[in-house]
């Protein structure tokens, strides 16, 4: 009878002296892993296993989170860098192009026992009736209206205004511009005259003279202006059919003039040149 | 009879979870002692029998995977467990200022029995951690205890219509004659 009633109270109290003796016994005697340890431990580890799963997965698609923002504000930067690059590189791309150019200068300046200035186009105007560049040098540096002007690879027109630090270049293919020419092969004589978008003419030169297309023409030398032996450009087509004494040949210029950016003019002979080169007519 | 056949799973399940997460938030500088909270709401609202079965297994438990002398937190669970019963005729578990203040005295009392029972068992000080680790442990437990027990409150209205009151639960016949 007296168990029935409190028999709740006498389960409590022999759990909680069953605890303080399961712990005295632990203290005194530190047993180790009993079965008790090893039943929940061995009950504990898959559950261990599912959660460091859960969260490891949860802390990886974190930290890959993490690493896409990183991603992004690196990408951010690269972009920018590789738009810095590109800029550098089309400077250095530039560079590289304006060295071939005064390389090619520089073999025409190598070709001609003459002095040059050098200058940079800073304009030019290709009108229908005007076919002119406009370089950076001028009388300052040297130059007077009526000097040859050179691009690779050969002569490609004069100058005619000349202020202090610029001056204008009338080209060959302007309809103003008249070149004494000779061909090379057969030393024909003849004058080059601009024909703006066509090229050039080559006049007064007669039927019986041997021309034909593909012949190299150069300057003759025959004039003040310009110094024998500047290659001007080749015989493109020679029409002997039309009434009169002359052929119409028509002269392709060497020099393209739409991509002239440098260009040599031709200030004096040098002293120790041939005199035949030295001046012309 | 589910109760007790469910009892050891669901310790192991919440004492693993309990260590893992405070593994993760605090890197090993705090404990999430979950189990504690649920020992107090055992003492709240189980009857006297099932509270305590509940609070030696979970002691049980929490001393195996913590590496503590088997039967330390198995019995101060036990205390805690019988604590809360006795303080439950007192206040109302609805009160959860009050649950919070308790739980509060609970763990910084159960931190006093570690730090005495280290000191005189195995003569280790571990007073240095009363302001850095037991305090912040026990105010955490007490922030805990409040959601556990409001989120219990919401189960227990969502699977019984309505939750029962502690005043309905204080009293004699939580003494279960079971045994």
């Amino acid at each position: 009878m007296f168990f029935k009633n409190y028999r709740t109270v006498i389960f409590i109290g022999v759990v909680i002296v069953g605890a303080i003796i399961l712990l005295s016994y632990n203290l005194k005697y530190d047993s180790g892993t009993g079965i008790v340890k090893t039943l929940v431990l061995e009950a504990a580890a898959p559950v261990q296993k599912f959660f460091n799963a859960a969260i490891g997965s949860v802390k990886g698609a974190w930290m890959r989170y993490i690493h896409l923002v990183g991603l992004e504000e690196n990408n951010r930067k690269l972009k920018q860098r590789i738009g810095e690059l590109e800029a550098q590189l089309i400077l250095y791309r530039e560079g590289y192009l304006e060295a071939e150019r005064l390389k090619a200068l520089l073999s025409v300046r190598n070709n001609y026992p003459h002095t040059f200035q050098a200058a940079r186009v800073i304009g030019k105007e290709q009108a229908a009736l005007s076919k002119t560049l406009w370089i950076d040098k001028g009388q300052a540096h040297g130059l007077k209206p009526g000097m040859p002007v050179l691009a690779p690879p050969g002569l490609i027109g004069r100058l005619t205004d000349v202020s202090w630090h610029s001056a204008k270049v009338l080209l060959l293919i302007d309809e103003n511009s008249n070149v004494d020419v000779l061909i090379q092969r057969t030393r024909v004589q003849g004058i080059a005259r601009g024909a703006g978008s066509r090229g050039c003419v080559v006049k007064y030169i007669s039927k019986i003279q041997d021309v034909k297309a593909g012949d190299v023409v150069v300057t003759s030398g025959l004039s003040n202006l310009f110094p024998k032996g500047l290659l001007v450009g080749r015989i493109s087509a020679v029409d002997s059919m039309g009434g009169g004494l002359f052929r119409q040949i028509r002269l392709v210029p060497f020099a393209d003039f739409s991509a002239l950016e440098e260009v040599l003019v031709l200030t004096a002979a040098l002293p120790d040149a041939p005199e035949g080169k030295k001046k012309g007519k | 009879m589910i109760f007790y056949v469910l009892l050891p799973f669901a310790a192991v399940l919440l004492v693993v979870f309990q260590t893992t997460l405070a593994d993760v938030l605090f890197n090993g500088w705090l404990t999430l002692e979950l189990s504690l909270v649920v020992v107090i709401y055992a003492g709240f609202h189980l009857d006297l029998v099932k509270g305590m079965i509940a609070a030696f297994v979970l002691g049980l438990v929490f001393d195996s995977v913590a590496g503590a002398p088997l039967g330390l937190f198995a019995f101060l669970y036990l205390l805690a467990d019988l604590l809360a019963f006795f303080v439950s005729f007192r206040i109302v578990s609805e009160k959860l200022y009050l649950v919070a203040g308790f739980a509060l005295v609970c763990s910084l009392l159960e931190s006093l029995a570690l730090v005495f029972l280290y000191r005189f068992a195995f003569e280790i000080d571990l007073l240095d951690d009363l302001l850095f680790v037991f305090i912040p442990q026990a105010l955490l437990i007490s922030i805990l205890s409040v959601g556990f027990f409001y989120a219990m409150r919401r189960v227990e209205g969502l699977m019984y219509g309505e939750t029962m009151q502690s005043s309905q639960r204080a009293g004699a016949f939580r003494i279960s004659p079971e045994a």
